[in-house]
C-alpha cells in the first residue's frame, strides 16, 4: 500500500498532461482537499479498483512520469532560452548591415549609380525580410516560454487598423490592391494589449495581402461580436487564392505551411498565425478562418471591449 | 565649424552600428559623440560640450538604458538634453517605462536612417517629453 501524492511544477498544461497519461494506464484520480491545493496543484491518485492505496510498481510508475514530464518541462524552457538568445546575437549584425545599406543608398559615402542603387535596395530589403522572421522566432519563443504577458489598455480599433495599414502601404500600393476600412457605427473601445492586437492584425492583413493576386481587394471590418456584445469581433477579408477547409485547422498550429511550393514563394516562418492565435487565447478570445480554394479568405478574431473589461470586473470574474 | 553643429551622444554597444550612426550623422551635419556603454553615456551627457540629443540603444553591457535615461534626467546639469530611445520589438512593456523615465521618443531598431535625419531637428527643438 502507498499514499501517494503528485505535485505538478509548471502549471496547467503539465497537469492536463498528467491527467491523461493516468487515465489511460488506468488511475483513478481523486481530488486533493481544498486547504492542501493552496499552494502547488496537486493530485492523489489511485488505481482504478484499488480502493486502499497504490501499490508500490505503480507509485515507481507514476514518479518516473512525473520526472520525464518535468525534464521535458525543462528542456523546453532551456530550448525557448537559447532561441531567445540567439534571436538577439542575429539581430545586432543584421542591423549594421541595413543601417550600412541605408548610407550607401543615399551616396553619404559617394555617388552610385542606378544599377548600384538597385542592389542596395534588394540587399536591405532581404535583410529587413531576413529580420522580420528573426522576430518572429523570438516572439514564439517567448510566448511558448510563457514569458509574454497582456498588459491591456483603452484604444480604438481603427487607430490600429490605420496603422497596420501604414506599415503595409508600399506593398498594398506596389500590387495594386484596393484596401477598405468598415467600422461599425456603435462599435466600442477595445480594452486589451494594443501591441499584441496590432501584431495579430498586422499578420493578418500582412498574409491577405501576401495571398492576394495584384489588383485584389482586402478589407477590415470590426463590429460587436453576435455571441456577446460586450466583445469586439475584427474581419480581415481578401480576394486571394483562399484555404481549402480541410487545412483551417492546421494553418494555426506552429511550424505549418499548407504546402511547401507555396511556402517557397511566400516566405514566411509558417509560425505567425500560431503567435496571432496564442495572443487572441490571451485575451480570451478565439481565432477562426472562413476559406474555400479560389474563394478568398475571412479571418475573424474577437477582443475584450471596455464593456466586457467593465463587466467582468463588476462581476468579479473573468470574461470567457 | 563643428561647434556650430547639433551635438549628438550616440550610446550603443555594437561597434559596427556605433559607427554606422556615427557616419550617418556625420554626414548629416551633426557632430558625434559615442558611448559604448551606459556609465560611458553618463559621463559624456555630462562632459564638457552638452550634448543636444542622446540616441540611446537599450540594451547595454553594463546598466541599462533606462537606468541611463533616468540618471540623465535625474541630474540638473543633463535633464534638458532630449532622450531618444531605440528599442527592440521584444522590449516587452518598456514604452511606459521609456516615458516615465523622460524619453521623448523611442523608434524600433532597425532604424529608418532616412526617417530618423528628418525626425532629428524635430527631436532637438522638444527639449523634454511630449
Amino acid at each position: 500500500m502507498t499514499d501517494l501524492r503528485l505535485t505538478i511544477h509548471g502549471g496547467h498544461e503539465a497537469e492536463a498532461r498528467l491527467r491523461e497519461v493516468l487515465a489511460r494506464e488506468g488511475f483513478r484520480i481523486v481530488e486533493p482537499p481544498r486547504a492542501e491545493a493552496a499552494d502547488l496543484p496537486a493530485l492523489v491518485v489511485e488505481p482504478a479498483g484499488h480502493a486502499h492505496g497504490v501499490p508500490r510498481e505503480y507509485a515507481r510508475r507514476i514518479e518516473e512520469l512525473e520526472r520525464t514530464i518535468l525534464e521535458l518541462r525543462n528542456l523546453d524552457v532551456a530550448k525557448s532560452q537559447f532561441l531567445t538568445n540567439v534571436s538577439h546575437e542575429l539581430r545586432t549584425p543584421l542591423t549594421a548591415i541595413v543601417t550600412y545599406g541605408e548610407i550607401l543608398r543615399d551616396g553619404m559615402l559617394g555617388e552610385i549609380t542606378p544599377r548600384q542603387r538597385e542592389a542596395i535596395e534588394s540587399m536591405i530589403g532581404s535583410c529587413r525580410q531576413l529580420l522580420s522572421m528573426i522576430e518572429e522566432i523570438l516572439t514564439y519563443a517567448r510566448t511558448n516560454a510563457q514569458a509574454i504577458s497582456i498588459q491591456p489598455s483603452d484604444f480604438d480599433v481603427d487607430d490600429v487598423v490605420r496603422t497596420v495599414h501604414d506599415m503595409n502601404a508600399s506593398l498594398i500600393e506596389r500590387k495594386s490592391l484596393t484596401f477598405d476600412t468598415d467600422l461599425a457605427g456603435d462599435l466600442p473601445r477595445a480594452h486589451a494589449d494594443r501591441d499584441k492586437v496590432a501584431h495579430v492584425l498586422g499578420n493578418l492583413i500582412g498574409n491577405a495581402i501576401d495571398f492576394t493576386p495584384d489588383g485584389g481587394h482586402v478589407q477590415v471590418m470590426a463590429r460587436r461580436s453576435r455571441a456577446d456584445r460586450t466583445w469586439i469581433e475584427v474581419v480581415v477579408e481578401d480576394s486571394g487564392i483562399g484555404i481549402d477547409p480541410v487545412h483551417h485547422e492546421l494553418i494555426f498550429q506552429e511550424f505549418a505551411q499548407v504546402d511547401a511550393s507555396r511556402a517557397r514563394i511566400h516566405h514566411g516562418t509558417g509560425l505567425g498565425l500560431a503567435i496571432a492565435r496564442q495572443f487572441v487565447r490571451l485575451h480570451g478570445g478565439r481565432i477562426w478562418v472562413e476559406s474555400g480554394l479560389g474563394e478568398g479568405s475571412r479571418f475573424f478574431f474577437t477582443l475584450p471591449s471596455v464593456e466586457a473589461a467593465n463587466g467582468a470586473a463588476a462581476s468579479g470574474s473573468a470574461a470567457a | 565649424m563643428s561647434d556650430t553643429q547639433p551635438l549628438v551622444l550616440v550610446v550603443e554597444d555594437s561597434e559596427p552600428i556605433r559607427t554606422a550612426f556615427t557616419i550617418l550623422l556625420e554626414e548629416s551635419g551633426y557632430t558625434v559623440a559615442a558611448a559604448p556603454t551606459g556609465a560611458d553615456a553618463v559621463r559624456l551627457a555630462g562632459g564638457e560640450r552638452t550634448p543636444d540629443l542622446v540616441l540611446l540603444d537599450l540594451g547595454l553591457p553594463d546598466i541599462s538604458g533606462i537606468e541611463v535615461a533616468r540618471s540623465i534626467k535625474g541630474n540638473p546639469a543633463t535633464r534638458d538634453i532630449p532622450v531618444v530611445a531605440l528599442t527592440g520589438r521584444d522590449d516587452d512593456g518598456s514604452r511606459e517605462a521609456l516615458l516615465a523615465a523622460g524619453c521623448s521618443a523611442f523608434l524600433l531598431k532597425p532604424v529608418d536612417t532616412q526617417a530618423l535625419i528628418r525626425a532629428l531637428p524635430g527631436y532637438i527643438a522638444n527639449t523634454g517629453p511630449g
